[in-house]
């Protein structure tokens, strides 16, 4: 998948936004948001709160997982435990950069956070690089990835799925079966 | 435009049960993803498309009798373009596929005992059709007619490409299911069984989590 397309998933993440102005209800095919009082915080999709910054019409308010001391803490637990720990958000770099780049200012700390965040994907991400190579070379046949976040995935994808393509290809046809059937991989 | 609050539209699924149309959104998204990173044709979604696509144009209906400065056109807007995109990245992933497979598809299409288990929908299927006669008469007219006669024949089996039902995928666990085998097709003998958490995400071949994907236990990620 493209990283775009993730960022679109993203995109339909909630954010918390304060209002400048006051509307009724809207209607929305993905569901109803709103009503919107001017000062009065309110949920709605990450990819409208950010529509409505670009139009000064909100200030867009942090995540309650944005916070300096929150983020160092989940980069030590991250940094002292082997196994992946559980994110606050499914997507937390993207909506990072998206809030960060959109409302830099609405943001406490936006640049520790930047920083913080950062590390915390660098952690995770050589974290991901050993268990795949530990993984190949332990022959399993299918690995448990709890506690990724998709654009983690992603980034593994297509190298690691397609390796296991050809491994199996090779064991398969190390052991006698016919693989006389043109079959085609899609790669992403 | 408030009367989209109370849009019920009838459900595709078994149960017969009513969907909203944020429901209906969220199952095509989900099979929108599923489609991506499926290394075979999934079965279609027409009625979720064609709800869809109700949705947005109706809204579109609405939208033209807003008036221009209207605060909420822009973010309607926005939400129709939102879905379009899903809508045709859906679409156009189904058809690049269908070109990719489509001699092997058709083959599946005219062994069906029932329209109801076909993958593609009928406006699909023609396509598939139109595509591999063009196909076909292209390499007639392009080659296959100027060469010696023994060598006409024209084999749609040789042709014809299979989708790798072996390729490894990510997925994700939806409703939890024990004791998923994962047989060992390579002769070794070490079939395996895992149970499945819901929530857990694991990354394996395709063939063994076919049928669990059908029945929506699962999804791709």
């Amino acid at each position: 998948m493209d990283s775009i397309e993730i960022e679109f998933l993203a995109e339909k993440a909630p954010v918390t936004i304060v209002p400048n102005f006051t509307h009724d209800k809207l209607y929305l095919i993905s569901g109803d948001v709103g009503p919107f009082t001017a000062g009065l915080p309110v949920d709605i999709p990450l990819w409208l709160g950010i529509n409505l910054r670009q139009r000064g019409k909100c200030r867009l308010v942090a995540p309650e997982w944005m916070d300096v001391e929150k983020l160092t803490e989940i980069k030590e637990e991250e940094k002292q435990s082997k196994v992946f720990t559980q994110m606050p958000c499914e997507h937390y770099l993207i909506v990072t950069q998206l809030l960060l780049s959109s409302a830099p200012e609405d943001i406490p700390n936006a640049q520790q956070i930047k920083t913080l965040v950062k590390d915390i994907w660098d952690l995770r991400i050589s974290k991901l690089r050993s268990s795949v190579a530990e993984f190949i070379e332990s022959e399993g046949t299918h690995a448990t990835l709890d506690r990724l976040t998709l654009l983690e995935i992603n980034s593994v994808r297509p190298f690691l799925p397609h390796a296991f393509d050809q491994l199996h290809r090779i064991s398969k046809s190390a052991h006698g079966s016919n693989l006389s059937q043109t079959t085609q991989d899609i790669q992403y | 435009m408030s009367d989209n609050e109370e849009d019920i539209i009838e459900g595709s699924d078994e149960e017969g049960e009513a969907m909203t149309a944020s429901e209906v959104l969220q199952k095509l998204e989900e099979a929108w993803i599923t489609e991506r990173m499926s290394p075979t044709l999934e079965k279609h979604q027409s009625e979720l498309v064609d709800c869809m696509l109700d949705q947005i144009n109706q809204m579109s209906e609405n939208l033209k009798r807003c008036k221009k400065y209207d605060f909420r056109l822009a973010i309607h807007k926005m939400e129709i373009d939102r879905i379009r995109y899903v809508l045709s990245s859906y679409l156009r992933v189904r058809l690049e596929k269908i070109e990719r497979f489509a001699h092997h598809l058709l083959e599946k299409q005219t062994n069906l005992s029932n329209e109801d288990l076909s993958i593609l929908s009928p406006q699909e299927a023609a396509y598939a059709k139109d595509y591999a006669s063009s196909l076909e008469a292209h390499f007639q007219n392009l080659v296959l007619q100027h060469v010696p006669e023994n060598l006409r024949t024209f084999d749609r089996g040789k042709m014809s490409v299979k989708p790798n039902l072996d390729s490894y995928v990510f997925l994700k666990v939806k409703q939890a299911t024990p004791g998923v085998l994962l047989e060992d097709d390579t002769g070794e003998g070490r079939d395996e069984e895992v149970d499945f958490k819901e929530g857990s995400q694991y990354l394996m071949r395709y063939k063994p989590i076919m049928e669990l994907l059908q029945s929506g236990a699962v999804t791709l990620i």
